[in-house]
């Protein structure tokens, strides 16, 4: 079994150096099907580990393999290993699974980029690093496989990079993970001084050693690596930038697996937030907060791809506060279920950007109803399972993460409350998005640039879609909290829930949630999708808050980079040019000077020179003494 | 086999010299014998014993005997490292030299062949003269390199330099002569700790400038912009870290009490020279900029981990030691090639040479991304020891380095951008062709071997110092009166009344 756990994680690598090496010799055709391939071997390879941890007994599904020991100083020492247990597995089979998919969709998306080769490079790149992300045996290859999804993110937003936008958005999604990626090895730098090891296994038996603050700190670095990769308060304005990639990217990076690892990482050091319930509760206020305000600012975007983008960071803030209160199992299952009807989302709209000539403002669509009935069908069944709408996807996952909240105190209450609130609001934007796409008259635009003979894309993209359609509308039955929750119980060995939501706090917040769901639908009926709309009632302050992200970027802006930006000038006008950086002339002007005054002591006078002498001596004598 | 990997390369160098070559073969021999010192280094390598405690491959001759100087070469597994990496980026340079073609063949190439015996010999000389002697003749062909060779600003670089590292010499020497007088001997194996302030310093500040570190890297813009690249490459990449090994065999071994003292400043100005290089590496207006300054600031992170006095710090600093040498290497080389195709490296005129140029875009890009220090590459793995190392002496020095490691991935992908990427600059013609066979077969090895590295940072961090206990050596190499040292502590009171000898 192990060894579908190996050949899960090497073959998209091989894939990626086979396309880089080949260069030409490969065609762009072949380039896509080789990654698909690749990724589809590493589905097969993660069934296998599937299965055979299935096959044993709940105590022994935990693997570590080592391959050689990767890095080591002194007395610590961490392996090029990986962990087979319930938890990783899940989520080889969710990157593999959705990234199979997503690649092949890929191969119709991408077809006649000049650089097609390049893309599925990086696309293997990617499904490399996120499975060394899931599979890595400690924390030093979680760490590595966190960079390296940072740095394929990074070079796939920049794809086309011959867009400035694209390169700013790249640049801007690297930095903003890097700090995580920082928080995140001061945490592990920690744990090495107090533990001696960056080994699960090792820390998380010796983390009582930590001691009150240290535990908190650690947890506190973790969770920043966790906000800044699943793009939470107060580091989530990348993520919208980051939709300057082609589609898939987004489907495949920005909304089913990359930005989902802050859970993943959440769940898999759980010992150590619970350790720190100050930093727990923190993780979940975050995700509370990040959820509302996502929801909100989705409300006014115009860009098919950021309301999606600022959905997913709205469902992640609901994954967070799962994670946060300790419900690890729902928070996993809800980044299962997201990843299919979230890809499904982008993959459907990447079908209109396709037909439509690339175009994303959505004031530019209306009426593709007629037009793509297979698409606004699919895109129908994706909006529903992310509003949470029986018995669709979503409506199993999120809810059980509303009933954990009720379980958790008065501050249980009040996220509980915040996410109710944000079912709401998820209700109102999808379906804003939804009816002005779908619905109403076609618009000028639609009637000019829409290509009839393209039909709805070919067969690698519909297919596609028409899967995670049908994973996004079963794929939630799988666990249904008050009946069975065959999911809870897979990763019970690896993190026990800490919260256990009575029935009647399971039905309440289903019922509280599915109407609320429902009534966002219904508003957003009455605004954009009844035959005669209403008008939208307008707040002008408010709106123009919302369009500026609430003015983050303007914030990190004069906070972080000026001051830095400046400071540097400064430092290069002040300090380096004229107190160290003095030119060649000046320089030698100066020893010229030296030697001028030494020229005027030779005086020819002999009892100066005695003088001179005598001092020097007595200078050298001084010298020895003090030196020695 | 030390010694033979000294005189292989001088010996070359005075073929060059003397025999009356074709001015054509000049350069094949040069590159010939280059190659056979990276050879003889493999073999070196294969035959190195790292379970073995103490100097292997020794060798020692008594040169003044009445002062106890001799001709004393040996290696530790960390001199061999840095040997290797000399051999490497040497054979890497001549190669450039000769697909370049640089005029006056006969005097230049006998001059690289003779800087890499003399770099060579610094790494494994064993006594105090004749480490001078070869960090003496270390810098006098790169004065002629740099002043001869350069570019336009060469007899201004030239001069600094030359001021710069006279300076730091004298130092040295005074430090050595004092130092070894006090001891009786000169031989670095035998010779006791000294708990004088005054000649630590002397030997830091001598260091410090070679490296350099903040404030004494005066020299260092100039001489990194103006130096033919492949010797620029030279510089950072090999000769900075000389500096580095005389930290690790002379300062911190030689000298516990001193560095236990003062050992906060140092670390304080080794951080300041971190976040300095790095913010003005962000802001320098051209590719050889970026990376000269990046230089000052890795500079600076191996002067952290090698004052954290500890096991992770010190196999950590090894460690990237020879990743930044590569890395600088490979950048210089390839901000040389950029150059020669747009005649410039301003980022102003520069920008969108990916498209079409596959392999330049893809070599530029892999050894940005290594030099950002992205997880899961071998200088991640270097820094991640070495601010590992480093927090155990206080948790804001760690603190700094991460910061600077952001700082990192913002100046790297400036660069990364400003050539490739964005709107095609002006200084980009339309014909300037991809990297060509020649150029790829220069820079792909040192790229190559990043990602070996990456693979398997442990085969380096942990074979750094005899059986990975870079404590131990420490404490092996101060003789049974700092035996005492616990790891990852220096705390030996040695007095400081040692009989002078006259």
């Amino acid at each position: 079994m192990i060894w579908g756990a190996w050949l899960c994680l090497v073959s998209p690598l091989a894939a990626a150096a086979l396309i880089t090496i080949g260069g030409n010799g490969i065609s762009r055709r072949a380039a896509g099907y080789l990654a698909t391939l690749a990724t589809g071997i590493a589905f097969v390879g993660a069934l296998v580990s599937f299965f055979a941890l299935v096959s044993r007994d709940p105590g022994d599904r935990e693997h570590l393999s080592t391959a050689w020991t990767w890095l080591g100083a002194g007395s610590y020492h961490s392996g090029l290993s990986i962990l087979v247990d319930p938890l990783s597995v899940m989520m080889m089979l969710v990157v593999s699974g959705v990234g199979a998919l997503i690649v092949g969709y890929s191969v119709g998306y991408m077809d006649g980029d000049p650089e097609e080769r390049r893309y599925f490079a990086y696309m293997a790149v990617f499904v490399f690093s996120m499975l060394l992300l899931v599979e890595g045996g400690n924390l030093l290859l979680l760490l590595a496989g966190w960079g390296m999804v940072g740095l394929s993110s990074y070079l796939l937003i920049g794809f086309w990079h011959e867009r400035p936008s694209a390169i700013a958005a790249a640049k801007k999604a690297f930095v903003m993970n890097a700090i995580g990626d920082a928080t995140m090895a001061l945490a592990f730098f920690v744990l090495i001084q107090r533990t001696g090891s960056l080994d699960y296994g090792d820390v998380f038996a010796r983390s009582g050693r930590l001691g009150g603050w240290a535990i908190n700190l650690v947890a506190l670095g973790l969770l920043g690596g966790a906000v800044a990769k699943s793009a939470q308060l107060p580091l989530q304005t990348w993520l919208p930038d980051a939709m300057e990639g082609p589609t898939p990217v987004s489907a495949l990076i920005h909304a089913a697996t990359m930005v989902t690892a802050g859970v993943y990482l959440i769940v898999r050091t759980h010992p150590i937030f619970e350790q720190a319930p100050k930093i727990e509760n923190l993780a979940a206020g975050l995700g509370a907060a990040t959820l509302l305000m996502a929801g909100l600012i989705a409300l006014v975007q115009t860009d098919v791809k950021r309301v999606i983008a600022y959905s997913t960071m709205s469902q992640i803030g609901y994954m967070f506060v799962g994670a946060g209160l300790g419900a690890y199992a729902n928070g996993m299952f809800h980044l299962m279920t997201h990843a299919f009807f979230k890809a499904l989302l982008f993959m459907a709209a990447g079908i209109v950007i396709h037909a439509l000539a690339g175009e994303q403002d959505i004031r530019n669509m209306g009426g593709l109803r007629e037009l793509m009935p297979f698409t606004r069908w699919c895109f129908l069944v994706g909006s529903l399972a992310l509003v949470g709408v029986f018995p669709f996807a979503g409506f199993f996952s999120k809810d059980s993460i509303l009933a954990a909240a009720m379980d958790h105190g008065w501050y249980g209450y009040v996220l509980w409350v915040a996410g109710l609130a944000g079912t709401l609001l998820t209700g109102l934007y999808t379906f804003r998005m939804y009816f002005v796409v779908f619905g109403g008259q076609r618009s000028a635009y639609v009637r000019e640039h829409f290509h009839q003979e393209h039909g709805e894309g070919p067969f690698s993209m519909t297919s596609t879609v028409a899967i995670l359609a049908g994973l996004a509308f079963v794929g939630g039955w799988i666990e249904f909290a008050p009946f069975w929750h065959p999911v809870t119980n897979w990763l019970e060995p690896v993190a026990r829930p800490l919260v256990e939501p009575a029935s009647w706090m399971e039905w309440t917040s289903s019922a509280i949630a599915l109407v609320l769901g429902l009534a966002g639908i219904g508003i957003a009926w009455v605004f954009y999708g009844a035959r005669r709309p209403r008008p939208v009632p307008r707040l002008a302050p408010v709106e123009r808050a919302l369009a500026h992200k609430l003015y983050f970027d303007e914030a990190y802006d004069l906070v972080f980079y000026r001051p830095a930006a400046r400071l540097a000038l400064l430092l290069g006008k002040l300090v380096e040019r004229p107190l160290i950086a003095g030119s060649g002339r000046e320089l030698a002007a100066g020893s010229v000077d030296v030697g001028r005054g030494f020229s005027r002591l030779q005086t020819g006078l002999v009892r100066t020179y005695a003088l001179a002498i005598a001092s020097s001596l007595a200078v050298i004598a001084i010298v020895f003494v003090a030196v020695r | 086999m030390t010694t033979a990997l000294i005189v292989l390369p001088l010996a070359a160098a005075l073929l060059v010299w003397l025999l009356p070559l074709p001015r054509i073969w000049v350069g094949g021999v040069a590159l010939l014998a280059s190659l056979a010192e990276v050879g003889l280094w493999i073999e070196t390598l294969v035959r190195f014993d790292f379970e073995q405690s103490g100097l292997q491959f020794a060798q020692r001759r008594s040169w003044f005997s009445d002062l106890h100087v001799s001709y004393h070469v040996g290696m530790y597994p960390f001199s061999l490292w840095l040997a290797g990496l000399t051999a490497v980026v040497m054979a890497a340079a001549v190669a450039y030299a000769v697909w370049i073609g640089r005029d006056r063949p006969r005097a230049y190439f006998g001059l690289m062949l003779f800087l890499t015996g003399a770099i060579v010999g610094v790494f494994t000389a064993q006594d105090l003269l004749l480490f001078y002697a070869f960090f003496e003749a270390m810098l006098i062909p790169l004065y002629v390199l740099v002043g001869v060779w350069g570019g336009a600003g060469r007899l201004g670089a030239t001069v600094k330099f030359v001021i710069y590292t006279m300076a730091g010499s004298l130092l040295m020497l005074a430090a050595i002569v004092v130092y070894g007088l006090q001891q009786g001997t000169f031989d670095l194996v035998d010779i006791g700790p000294s708990g004088s302030d005054w000649i630590f310093l002397g030997f830091v500040v001598a260091f410090a400038i070679k490296a350099p570190l903040f404030p004494f890297h005066g020299w260092l813009p100039d001489a990194y912009r103006e130096s033919p690249p492949e010797v620029s490459a030279v510089l950072s990449g090999v000769v900075s870290k000389a500096a580095a090994y005389g930290f690790i065999r002379i300062a911190i071994t030689k000298f516990p009490g001193p560095t236990h003292d003062l050992r906060a400043p140092i670390l304080a100005l080794a951080a300041v020279g971190l976040v300095y290089g790095s913010l003005l590496a962000f802001r320098a207006p051209d590719v050889r900029g970026v990376v000269a300054y990046s230089s000052l600031a890795q500079m600076g992170l191996v002067t952290l981990g090698i004052f954290a006095v500890n096991d992770l710090g010190l196999d950590g600093a090894v460690l990237q030691m020879v990743n930044h040498g590569l890395i600088s290497a490979a950048l210089f080389l390839l901000a040389g090639m950029v150059e020669r195709r747009t005649s410039t490296g301003e980022f102003a005129l520069l920008g969108g040479m990916a498209r079409g140029r596959p392999a330049l875009a893809t070599v530029l890009m892999t050894t940005g991304i290594i030099a950002l220090a992205v997880p899961f590459s071998s200088a991640f793995a270097g820094e991640f020891l070495i601010l590992a190392g480093v927090l155990q002496q206080g948790w804001g020095w760690a603190v700094v380095g991460a910061a600077a490691i952001v700082l990192a991935a913002m100046y790297v992908l400036r660069l990364i951008s400003g050539v490739l990427h964005q709107e095609v600059g002006v200084a980009v013609p339309e014909a300037a062709l991809d990297l060509r066979p020649g150029e790829l077969a220069v820079v792909v090895p040192l790229v190559g071997l990043l990602l070996a590295l990456s693979a398997w940072p442990a085969s380096v961090s942990q074979r750094s110092f005899p059986n990975d206990q870079p404590s131990g050596m420490v404490e092996g190499v101060l003789g049974p009166s700092g035996a005492a040292v616990p790891a990852g502590k220096v705390r030996i009171e040695i007095s400081t009344s040692e009989p002078a000898s006259p």
